[in-house]
């Protein structure tokens, strides 16, 4: 009797999943996990994207935010790593932070773990300098650097993220040296900025572009100007080439179905071009620059090759 | 801008604004006064949610969370000796002492209405002087930070009187829980063992509940028999109206307090245990009899509870105006403010001044309110818990512990880890080592490292580096009158006292 029920169990699971393949993805709740907490920038971002995401899928599609902070989004991206490739489980993704991850300490994942979906945010770094500081021109901020290697002490929210690797990128290709100050997130190293306690600055666009009159802002990291804050000229403007940034997407666990990966690309898609999506973005402070599939992938494997350069040349731990 | 503040007010009277100020308030006393939970895990459990109400819907629902857990967190810990948020540990020294002589029901009035006062403070220090006082803020860069660390650490174990090498031994404990994690600056793992879960340090409320909230409910099941001295009738309500009068000598401790409140929001970091406890030993150093403090005296519990609602509001200034939160509740709130694409900063007060001022008048009203709600309904409601057999009462309340540790993270690990530190604070109670400074330490440890370890980078090694500025050298002149103040008062008094023998 026992057996009976067991085998009748196992025939209907066989039932149902292949029931599944055939039907219409998505059929129940999808579920997105987010590595930080609640309010947080990248968390605004998924509850910002998720209605949108639920109309181009259609068909009553839901997504269901699930936030699993800690270890600097490590828990959370690790849980996608390791979850079914169904398409039931998708999950945020910070570039460079979760490439740095996997080299600067143990992950359970690595680049082949996931099937890359689109990367929504990009969020240039900017130079800034202290009022106080008198260094308001890149040249002035450049000569000071060099005429005393490490006198410029540079703000940043933290090691091993996309400010750090802006500050080794402007420190090659000017061959200047700075001492780094890493506080705990962006807002600390900011406001210690204003009050003059460090002369300079690595922050994204979105963090500075309500505090333009506070502190005199040099440059911003990108090939154009960003619609963010257009009044910003660009570091390349001003002859020093250098481009980067800090961005979040969406990812899910890798060997995702191929009908899948193409429903949920054709819904970044429309996403993309979304204007009350767009503005409802540029309200919660996140510059859009949407990059999906292999292109994302290519992206992140340059991040992981850039971040594994600065770390074999200096490792910041 | 005194306008706008005018201006914004008739919004918060509309009725779903105003009724989610006083859901907030209940929410928020009951959310307090269960141990385990606390005001910043309600509002990360809330902020989800607010993505699909109106502004000042979902703002007036935290203003009120907020100001209504900064009092619930009194409730148990008076009438039990556990306090309901970490910032209610200074509200146990003479709340509890008050219920177990019969005067519960007074001291959770007097704890109301100092809440409620201090509060209000609060709100209009955030409502009128927000601008000028983030400008305080800004003096403080990390070398300053380290010295309000060195500050808070000296002041709890020197002055927290008792036996100083204990309270040492007790601040050490909580300094090495704050290491635990990888380091503020590399990320290094230390002392993590490999742990994913341990990576981000760990939790106050984990210690807390753990190190506060087990002993008294080992307690409570070991003499299942004994009949709790507290009982309903004894408890001592009377009507507030009744209680007001006896409280009028109080108003020196309450300015005071809100002042101390106030000041410890505006810097980033420290927040209301650290507010209450300095307020605590400032109202008991002017004390005309500081012999009866920690024995029963309602004003210990004015002043614990005045400045740890008056760090609420303050909190919110360095993180409306700079982005950078006082407390870690107002850390969660600007992730709900983030969500209604209200970003901090200069702009802020320029661009959405209804929005912005009309959560300020509900940090008012939830402040105001908290007399009303709090005073009868439920302080009458939680004080007949006590009537519960005591078994009954130990096990809802390691129900709640478990759920609460339980719901920060959602994994057992955390739980595992209370009922270690739970362990701990049982043994730390027997021997008699004090429990604050370990909470203290754990809190101002952790700031103090990171900060002191940013100063010397941007000093490039060079110790002087911490000794610049006056704001530092204030700070310096502070700490060191902590520490060898009360020595030389007591060889002071002791050779009054031989020149009396001789």
């Amino acid at each position: 009797m026992h057996k009976l029920f067991q085998k009748t169990a196992l025939v209907g699971a066989f039932v149902l999943a292949a029931g599944a393949a055939v039907a219409e993805y998505p059929e129940k709740p999808i579920e997105v996990i987010v590595g930080y907490s609640a309010g947080g920038g990248t968390d605004v971002m998924a509850r910002t994207a998720a209605p949108f995401i639920e109309k181009y899928l259609g068909d009553g599609a839901s997504l269901v935010v699930k936030n699993m902070p800690g270890a600097s989004g490590q828990i959370g991206v690790t849980e996608v790593a390791n979850a079914d490739p169904d398409g039931y489980t998708l999950g945020t993704f910070n570039l460079p932070g979760m490439m740095a991850r996997t080299i600067d300490r143990k992950a359970d994942y690595d680049r082949e773990s996931f099937t890359y979906l689109a990367n929504v945010v990009n969020d240039p770094n900017v130079i800034v300098t202290a009022k106080s500081s008198g260094l308001d021109t890149m040249d002035k901020l450049i000569e000071a650097a060099k005429a005393d290697p490490g006198a410029i002490t540079v703000g940043m929210s933290s090691l091993g993220g996309d400010d750090h690797f802006m500050l080794i990128k402007l420190e090659g290709l000017t061959e200047s040296e700075f001492t780094i100050v890493p506080f705990k997130g962006s807002a600390p190293a900011r406001t210690a900025l204003m009050g003059g306690h460090v002369a300079m600055g690595i922050l994204n666009i979105s963090e500075v572009a309500s505090f333009q009159e506070e502190l005199n802002v040099l440059g911003v990291a990108t090939t154009e100007r960003s619609d963010f804050a257009p009044e910003l000229p660009t570091l390349q403007e001003q002859g020093f080439d250098v481009v980067n940034g800090s961005m979040r997407g969406f990812v899910a666990p890798a060997g995702l179905p191929e009908d899948v990966v193409a429903k949920l690309d054709a819904a970044f898609a429309q996403l993309a071009s979304d204007p009350d999506f767009l503005q409802a973005m540029k309200d919660t402070a996140n510059p859009v620059e949407v990059v999906r599939g292999e292109e994302f992938k290519a992206l992140t494997s340059d991040l992981y090759d850039l971040a594994n350069q600065v770390w074999q040349e200096t490792p910041w731990n | 801008m005194y306008s706008d503040l005018l201006h914004a007010l008739p919004e918060v009277f509309a009725l779903t604004n105003f009724i989610a100020v006083i859901i907030g308030v209940l929410a928020g006393i009951v959310v307090g006064a269960m141990p385990g939970l606390s005001a910043t895990m309600a509002i990360s459990v809330l902020v989800p949610f607010t993505f699909g109400l109106e502004p000042l819907v979902a703002l007036g629902l935290m203003a009120g969370i907020y100001n209504g857990a900064m009092y619930g967190g009194a409730i148990p810990a008076v009438l039990l000796r556990i306090p309901g948020t970490p910032a209610a540990v200074a509200t146990t020294f003479d709340g509890y002492p008050m219920a177990q002589k019969g005067q519960g029901g007074f001291a959770l009035q007097v704890a109301v209405v100092s809440s409620s006062i201090g509060g209000i403070a609060s709100a209009f220090a955030l409502m009128l002087l927000a601008p000028p006082l983030s400008k305080v803020t800004l003096l403080f860069g990390p070398a300053e930070v380290f010295w309000v660390a060195v500050f808070g650490l000296a002041s709890i174990i020197f002055l927290l009187g008792g036996n100083p090498v204990k309270g040492l031994i007790s601040a050490c404990f909580g300094v090495f829980v704050s290491v635990i994690g990888s380091d503020p600056i590399y990320g290094n793992d230390r002392f993590t063992f490999g742990q994913l879960e341990l990576l981000d340090g760990i939790n106050i409320v984990i210690l807390l509940v753990g190190l506060y909230a087990l002993p008294p409910v080992i307690d409570l099941l070991e003499t299942p028999l004994k009949t709790d001295s507290v009982e309903g009738e004894k408890l001592g309500t009377e009507p507030i109206w009744k209680a007001l009068p006896k409280m009028k000598g109080y108003w020196k401790t309450w300015l005071r307090g809100s002042f101390i409140g106030i000041w410890i929001g505006i810097l980033p970091g420290a927040g209301g245990s650290m507010a209450a406890f300095m307020s605590y030993n400032e109202a008991r150093r002017s004390s005309k009899k500081p012999d009866d403090w920690g024995k029963g005296e309602p004003e210990g519990v004015a002043a614990a509870e005045t400045a740890n609602n008056a760090d609420t509001a303050s909190a919110l200034i360095p993180a409306l105006t700079l982005g950078i939160p006082g407390t870690a509740v107002a850390a969660v709130m600007l992730g709900g403010l983030l969500v209604h694409g209200l970003q901090p900063g200069p702009m802020l007060f320029r661009d959405n001044p209804d929005v912005v001022f009309g959560f300020m008048w509900q940090f008012l009203f939830g402040a105001i309110l908290l007399v009303l709600l709090g005073g009868s309904l439920a302080t009458n409601s939680f004080a007949r818990l006590l009537n519960l057999p005591r078994p009954l009462l130990g096990s809802i309340i390691i129900v709640l512990m478990l759920i609460g540790v339980y719901s920060i993270h959602g994994r057992m690990f955390d739980v595992y880890m209370m009922l270690g530190f739970g362990a701990v604070g049982w043994v730390m109670d027997k021997l008699k080592f004090p429990l604050p400074p370990v909470v203290l330490g754990l809190i101002l440890g952790a700031f103090a490292e990171e900060n002191l370890r940013l100063a010397l980078r941007i000093g490039r090694g060079d110790w002087a580096v911490l000794f610049k500025n006056t704001t530092s050298l204030v700070l310096v002149a502070l700490t060191v009158a902590v520490v060898v103040g009360p020595m030389i008062k007591r060889r002071f008094i002791d050779s009054r006292k031989k020149e009396g023998e001789a």
